[in-house]
């Protein structure tokens, strides 16, 4: 195997509708925090990799030359690596192959997006070629309702069973943003609120779905032996797993999702993990919709097919659950695509460093960290371990 | 480099625009390197592939489109962005981690399905000093070639000959775009783009399907008699803003220079049998030739002039024909790869140099007066 791959640490910004700076000056906002919170020099950096959402969604197209000052890569080697929402995971997992092949020891990883100087939505929509599927898979949200549709229909799982396990999600994670310095959406919400919000697209309602954000978040990895002489609490790179499936929405069966099962079970054979529920202190899940969270704890084997709706609602995956999922607020409460994923990761490390703060899994040793991209076409996986 | 990493073989398509759509472009060519590496889509450990979003026939998150049309399907794989070279080095990356024996590589751009390179390059502005100006590649080269010709007596003679050389070259190269029989008045006396860029001096937008197969050191060993390896790779950014850089002092000898080192290179004019230049202004081979220590700092006028990078020189440049013949935008820097390949191999047909090449060196740029370089030597 490859040599081992640590992370130093990370910076975010705080997210949200930053109109009060420019797209360079939100990157930075995340990349000043995270030199100070690892103490790294920019001048010791091997190189960079950084990554967006399409580079079209704010206007400006490849992002790393107008950003090549502020990303400290002058004079530097960058890779430049984007995979649509799943981009910030899969900038991990570039920066942890460039270590592991012992071309570097020390790299930062940024991903950023400033989401309101665009159209999301818009945006997304051109991931669609333009003879077929473009006129009516218009945006996320159909792509989402269509898939958990199809889940509680395969399964029998009663819609209104399926309805109150979402909301669970929904109240449990705006609550748990509280505790996320750097959320975007914090809300105290009633089952009532929920489950009469409006329908974006039908049974998704407004709280099931996450927000347009503007953030960035910047990450250090670093070899084993930069890492000890950097001398902070290190999380380690114990797995990565990423697959994807074929382009055409109808060609794949988004619900024994293969994508999503791949991924994680490469990123677990990786680590040694056989029973991910039990081996698992925290998992990071990519949430952007409360129902697909669920299905993705299936696909991850969390638990069987057809169970994630009765356990959500025992509190198995709830803060204080046996496997807590997305105790930041996760996806859910922030999305600024291109940063997302790679917030996972960061927020998966900071628990596995015990550094989470107020939203801290006691204890956690073990986590997961995930994000999904294209027209749920990718899923990327990254285990993060203490030791 | 500790362990040795092996280019197996390529496909590529031609410049043309063809009748065949992009998933079966992308599909021929990732089926010809597997047969010709007589391997199984089953048998390929990963896949990186180069595209840009804005490059990409309108559609955005490039590589969904292919993925399963370029091998990939349920297999770990990646994009790279902008530049085909970052999609070679980390497909290397990845078999050097020891997690894959086998690598694809897929640089992807249907030029003949995108508007105007620089309508899309004027897309690298930021929106609040350099957009309002219009500023695109074409004038940030013309601002750089009008430095050069001031600083060191860079004539436009010298500049055309390059010209001259490269669509010369790509009456050989049955993957070229534009082959022309030139001479250095009709270089001049095509109209000004850009003054001083003459529009002859400026590369077309080209099609370009590329796949290369990678393989660990014992792999390639199995998987074919001839190996090319890798030796040194280095790439550099330089900074955003025009003003901020000197034009003539950009980032490639810092790329050159990495890649040296890894490769043991002391004399490159002496070591390097041949190399792909990433050219798309004709002036810029000459300064590139500089950078890459070819010759001295405001020699590149004087290396064309003794013929040193024609086909039968010291050290030929460009034999494909180079940018100036064939500009996939992305999959250029890729593209330069394969030609280094093939002259490598003896496969190069009616182009291949008249002498035995050990050495090569491959380079790409992208961005404005090459904010962005990267370098890759193969050899035997």
């Amino acid at each position: 195997m490859g040599k081992k791959v640590a992370i130093v640490g990370s910076g975010q910004t705080m997210h949200g509708r930053r109109f009060d700076l420019a797209y360079p000056e939100l990157v930075n906002e995340a990349i000043e925090s995270c030199l100070i919170n690892t103490g790294v020099d920019a001048k010791d950096l091997d190189g960079v990799v950084f990554g967006t959402m399409p580079s079209m969604m704010e206007g400006v197209a490849l992002t790393h030359f107008y950003f090549a000052d502020v990303l400290r890569a002058k004079g530097k080697p960058i890779l430049k690596t984007e995979t649509c929402g799943s981009t910030g995971v899969s900038l991990a997992i570039t920066a942890y192959y460039w270590i592991a092949s012992g071309m570097a020891d020390l790299l930062m990883v940024v991903g950023s997006e400033k989401m309101n100087e665009g159209d999301a939505q818009a945006t997304m929509t051109t991931i669609l070629e333009p003879f077929y599927q473009m006129y009516f898979i218009a945006g996320a949200p159909g792509v989402f309702s269509m898939q958990s549709q199809e889940w509680s229909v395969r399964f029998g799982i009663p819609e209104e069973k399926v309805r109150d396990a979402a909301t669970r999600l929904s109240i449990d994670h705006h609550n748990d943003a509280f505790g996320n310095p750097y959320a975007h959406i914090k809300q105290r919400l009633t089952p009532e609120q929920v489950n009469t919000a409006r329908i974006i697209t039908y049974p998704v309602r407004l709280w099931d779905v996450c927000p347009t954000s503007d953030g960035a978040c910047a990450m250090i990895f670093a070899s084993e032996k930069m890492a000890k002489k950097l001398g902070k609490k290190a999380a380690w790179v114990k797995g990565v797993g990423y697959s994807g499936e074929e382009y055409w929405f109808g060609d794949s069966d988004k619900v024994m999702w293969q994508s999503a099962i791949q991924a994680a079970k490469q990123a677990y054979d990786m680590a040694g993990i056989k029973n991910p529920r039990k081996e698992l202190d925290v998992a990071e899940v990519y949430n952007p919709f409360t129902f697909q969270e669920l299905l993705y704890y299936e696909c991850f084997g969390f638990c069987d097919f057809g169970q994630a709706c009765d356990l959500t609602l025992k509190g198995m995956f709830s803060k204080d659950g046996e496997l807590p999922c997305d105790p930041s607020g996760g996806t859910l409460c922030t999305n600024p695509i291109g940063a997302t994923g790679l917030i996972r990761v960061a927020e998966a490390a900071m628990q596995v460093t015990g550094q989470a703060g107020d939203h801290q899994i006691p204890g956690a040793k073990q986590a997961l960290a995930h994000a999904m991209g294209g027209v749920d076409q990718y899923n990327g996986v990254m285990i993060l371990g203490a030791k | 480099m500790a362990k040795r990493v092996g280019i197996v073989d390529v496909a590529m398509t031609p410049g043309e625009e063809t009748k065949d759509n992009f998933l079966d472009q992308v599909f021929k060519v990732t089926k010809e390197v597997l047969d010709k590496a007589g391997i199984s889509r089953e048998d390929v450990g990963t896949v990186i592939s180069a595209s840009s979003d804005v490059f990409h026939s309108g559609q955005s998150c490039a590589n969904a489109y292919y993925w399963d049309a370029g091998a990939a399907m349920l297999k770990n794989g990646s994009r790279q962005d902008g530049e085909s070279l970052f999609a070679f080095i980390y497909a290397v990356m990845r078999i050097l981690s020891g997690s894959y024996d086998t690598a694809l590589v897929l640089g992807v751009c249907k030029g003949s399905e995108n508007p105007e390179n620089d309508m899309i390059t004027h897309f690298y502005t930021d929106p609040f000093y350099q957009r309002p100006i219009g500023i695109n590649e074409t004038i940030a080269a013309a601002l750089q070639k009008r430095q050069y010709m001031e600083r060191y007596g860079i004539t436009d003679e010298q500049c055309a000959k390059v010209v001259v050389k490269n669509l010369g070259n790509g009456l050989r190269n049955p993957y070229a775009h534009v082959k022309k029989r030139l001479s250095v008045d009709d270089v001049l006396s095509s109209e000004y783009v850009m003054s001083p860029l003459h529009k002859l001096e400026c590369a077309p937008k080209s099609e370009g399907f590329i796949a290369m197969l990678l393989a660990s050191e014992d792999k390639a060993k199995k998987l074919t008699d001839k190996p090319v390896w890798l030796k040194g790779y280095g790439s550099s950014l330089d900074s955003f803003y025009l003003g901020d850089r000197d034009l003539l002092k950009g980032e490639l000898k810092n790329a050159a220079k990495q890649a040296y080192a890894q490769a043991g290179i002391e004399n490159p004019a002496k070591t390097i049998d041949m190399a792909e230049i990433c050219e798309p202004y004709a002036f810029q081979e000459l300064l590139w030739c500089e950078d890459l220590g070819f010759c001295k700092q405001g020699g590149g006028g004087k290396l064309i002039d003794k013929g040193v990078t024609e086909m039968d020189g010291e050290l030929p440049v460009n034999p494909s024909g180079g940018v100036l013949a064939t500009n996939p935008y992305v999959s250029r820097g890729l593209y330069r790869l394969a030609e280094c390949f093939l002259q490598i191999r003896g496969q190069a047909g009616e182009r291949q140099l008249d002498k035995k090449v050990k050495t090569a060196l491959a380079h790409g740029t992208h961005g404005f007066a090459g904010q962005c370089h990267a370098v890759a030597i193969i050899g035997v």
